[in-house]
């Protein structure tokens, strides 16, 4: 019994996903990638980045880099605001905070009520997705973590050539 | 296969780290010694003891595979000792064969550590050890192993007759060995397999830790009927580790007392035994020096780290104290006299945690020998290592990073620019080649040459492999003999047409420069066909905390290494800066003309202080060059923790652009460290 308990507590973070928007969209990263939410704090722009790359804080003496989820995303930059904030999360051990407009909620998502994202898709944003959902007829962009970073590095392996 | 205990797992770690340095250690005496082409008795006695250390603590730790061929090469060393003039006749055999052990050992320790660690099989080794110590005794294989055995056991010799009545031994264990009912169970399961009636006294020692008492005082007595003879049983103690002394209790005779000295204040009295009789050996050989007891610790190097990390926090912090905002144009005497007091304890505890950082270049130049060694022998050429300034003292991180590099570049230069030695001779040069490792201080960095008296880097080889593999940028004839140098050591590049088993995977170069980079060094080569060839590394003497300039740009923090600052200096008339014919900007000072770099512009930050009169110029000097940056104002003299960017930024090559790092200031705000070298070089 103990032990199932265990296994029950690990299980709990794999369905589960934060959700964010982007303007009025909603997307969610998996629970655990995701280690903290701070708020937007003073971001040391670094040169020679690409644009979505805002540049790095400081976290509790760890120096973190910083995402624009929006411009990565290829939309327009938006003024921040109070709801604005940076949701530090965890790849490959790497810690990478992206900018968000605003917070949702944490949801709990089944496998069932997850849709694949079509494959013909033009615009760059759908080649981060990982499924898409629906809870109480909103739509939930699932973004793989793996894809929005590893796209990011390919990306840069062109710009290098 | 053989799963680690847990709680073997701190032993693990100390045999791991113990057996590291006694076959390192090893490799040193084997390397002088074939140099000298003899071995001392000293060195005798010192391999002997490292073997035996090495099997006693592989045995413990339940690694046949180590102990087995560490037994192998203590027999053949306890022959070289017994009969040093049949050294002779085997002596290149002999070295090669126990440098490969030495290899096979390093190798088996290595991965003892991984969780699914298989034991390698060291039989055809530990077969042609025999075959080699055959040959020293002028016998053939079968008839040595018994003989040597005789030879081992010449001690209780006498004995052998008895072999049938049950033999009553005392043990004693090492003061402070601990767990001493532990070690009696292990002695008793090693000791179950030679006999076949086996007792002792306490009965079953691992069944109470309390028995450990009983057995510090009155020994564990052993009580057994070999199946072979008396002298498997001795031998199997003699090898235990910790083991004090035994004595084996005769019947009628009074008891014959085998001290083993553990200690290495005793050694002395070991050489000197060890010359006399076949009897005394028996015992002294198997002495397991403990090391010499000097004020040594050896330490995790994740707690330096940690320590380091600590120290970094405790200079931020004080700065942090020191400089803060509340305190702005208040008075403070005491409180200023207090925060001097205590800058200079941080910085004495910074300059310590830093000494204890601090190790030689002498190790990893030892090292070089080893491969130099092997190399020649499969190559067939002749090259000597000469090294200079082996104890210029590097942070161990540094040294950790460039061992590997080292390795590259001596395997490059023996493979592929050292000539053979006839080729070598044709040219009037000496037959041996020579690669010269020269370390010294220069300032705050470390200088490394490694260079070789070869053929030199072939230009035009070089173009026409960089022209083939699309590395070319610009016309052929616009390269200068230094850019073509540089080539050697992108990515993708490879002059030797043949990929060796030493080197030419295109890889070498490339990673030499990464990884020198990555511990924020440079490499540079100068290279005279014919001639030979130098690499020259920069690597910064520590990593961790700078004196830095903090200047702002917009609201951008920078920070200038004081060590690269010349003077800073305002501009009272723009007319002193002279513009080129490329519009780039200069400035005459005292006769010399400088470029000036314009941080903002340079690193696109927007800013009010564009003119040159509103802002400051700070000279700055790396290598031989000079320039003039111009950024918004000086914000003070700080002491910076250096922070390597996150992994994230491996990609953009920030070093590449002039920044050398990230720092936390006293704020919590972030600068940007600048690499003065790296930013003249781009503009």
């Amino acid at each position: 019994m103990e032990d199932r308990k265990y296994s029950d507590g690990l299980d709990d973070l794999s369905g589960r996903y934060l959700t964010f928007y982007i303007d009025e969209v909603i997307y969610s990263l998996p629970l655990g990638h995701i280690i903290e939410i701070i708020n937007m704090q003073h971001i040391t722009h670094i040169p020679g980045v690409p644009h979505y790359v805002k540049g790095i804080v400081n976290l509790r003496g760890k120096v973190v880099p910083v995402s624009d989820v929006r411009l990565k995303f290829g939309q327009p930059e938006r003024p921040h605001d109070d709801k604005t904030c940076i949701i530090v999360t965890t790849i490959n051990d790497m810690q990478v905070g992206l900018i968000v407009d605003s917070v949702a909620e944490v949801v709990t998502l089944d496998k069932n009520q997850m849709a694949a994202p079509p494959k013909a898709g033009k615009r760059m944003g759908e080649s981060y997705l990982d499924s898409i959902a629906t809870l109480n007829d909103k739509v939930i962009l699932n973004i793989d973590c793996t894809k929005f970073f590893q796209a990011d590095m390919a990306e840069l392996f062109v710009h290098e050539n | 296969m053989s799963a680690i205990d847990p709680g073997m797992e701190a032993l693990l770690e100390t045999f791991v780290y113990e057996s590291n340095t006694m076959l390192e250690q090893l490799d040193e005496i084997l390397l002088d010694s074939e140099r000298a082409q003899n071995i001392s008795h000293e060195n005798i006695d010192s391999i002997f003891r490292i073997m035996h250390t090495v099997k006693g603590s592989a045995a413990m730790m339940g690694f046949s595979a180590i102990s087995s061929l560490g037994h192998a090469v203590e027999d053949v060393f306890f022959i070289v000792r017994e009969t040093p003039d049949k050294l002779t006749k085997v002596f290149s055999d002999l070295f090669d064969l126990v440098f490969q052990s030495s290899d096979f050992l390093k190798r088996e320790v290595e991965r003892v550590t991984s969780p699914n660690y298989e034991e390698g099989d060291p039989s055809a080794l530990v077969e042609r050890l025999h075959h080699l110590a055959a040959v020293m005794k002028g016998q053939s294989p079968l008839e040595e192993t018994a003989s040597s055995a005789a030879a081992k056991s010449a001690a209780a010799g006498s004995d052998m007759a008895n072999a049938d009545e049950l033999h009553k031994i005392r043990v004693f264990f090492e003061d402070d060995s601990q767990m001493e009912n532990m070690r009696a169970f292990m002695l008793l399961t090693q000791l179950a397999n030679c006999c076949d009636i086996l007792e002792s006294v306490p009965a079953h020692p691992e069944s109470d830790s309390s028995l450990c008492a009983d057995i510090i005082k009155n020994g564990f007595l052993i009580m057994c009927r070999p199946l072979d003879s008396l002298s498997d049983v001795i031998k199997i103690i003699e090898n235990s580790l910790n083991i004090k002394s035994y004595e084996i209790i005769h019947d009628e005779e009074a008891s014959f007392q085998a001290a083993e000295s553990a200690d290495a204040s005793e050694g002395k009295g070991e050489t000197s035994e060890a010359k006399t009789s076949a009897a005394a050996a028996g015992a002294s050989g198997k002495t397991a020096a403990a090391g010499s007891k000097q004020s040594l610790i050896s330490v995790n190097q994740a707690k330096l780290d940690m320590l380091m990390d600590l120290v970094g926090e405790i200079v931020t912090a004080e700065s942090m104290v020191a400089s803060n905002p509340d305190l702005k144009g208040l008075k403070l005497d005491n409180f200023t006299k207090s925060v001097r007091e205590l800058r200079k304890l941080t910085d004495e505890l910074q300059d310590v945690v830093m000494s204890i950082r601090m190790v030689p270049l002498t190790g990893t130049f030892q090292k070089m020998n080893r491969i130099v060694r092997d190399m020649t022998k499969k190559l067939d050429k002749k090259v000597e290592l000469v090294t200079f300034g082996g104890e210029t003292e590097v942070d161990k991180t540094i040294n950790d990073t460039i061992a590997d590099p080292f390795m590259h570049m001596i395997r490059n230069a023996i493979d592929h620019a050292i000539e053979s030695p006839e080729e070598r001779l044709a040219l009037g040069k000496p037959e041996a080649g020579t690669i010269t490792l020269n370390a010294r201080n220069a300032g705050g960095e470390i200088l490394i040459d490694v260079a070789d008296d070869g053929r030199g880097l072939d230009t035009e080889k070089i173009l026409i492999k960089a022209r083939n593999n699309g590395l070319l940028t610009k016309p052929e004839s616009e390269y200068t003999d230094k850019e073509i140098f540089q080539m050697i050591m992108l990515p993708g590049f490879s002059t030797n047409a043949e990929v060796t088993e030493y080197s030419g995977r295109g890889v070498g170069m490339d990673v030499v420069r990464k990884n020198i980079e990555k511990v924020g060094g440079s490499i540079s080569i100068h290279s005279v066909k014919k001639e030979g060839t130098t690499f020259t590394i920069k690597i910064p003497l520590t990593l961790a905390i700078v004196d830095g300039m903090n200047i702002s740009v917009g609201d951008t923090v920078f920070t200038l290494p004081i060590t690269s600052i010349k003077q800073s200096f305002n501009i009272t008339d723009p007319s002193q800066v002279l513009h080129n014919t490329d519009g780039t900007e200069m400035i005459l000072l005292r006769g010399e003309c400088y470029p000036i770099i314009r941080l903002h512009d340079h690193f696109n930050i927007s800013t009010e202080r564009t003119q040159v009169m509103e802002g400051i110029m700070i000279q700055v000097e790396s290598g031989n060059s000079i320039a003039c940056l111009f950024a918004d104002e000086l914000l003070g003299e700080y002491q910076v923790v250096v922070k390597p960017f996150p992994t994230f930024f491996n990609k953009y090559n920030l070093k590449g652009h002039g920044l050398s790092g990230c720092s936390i200031l006293g704020d919590g705000s972030i600068s940007l460290i600048l690499d003065v070298g790296n930013l003249m070089n781009l503009s």
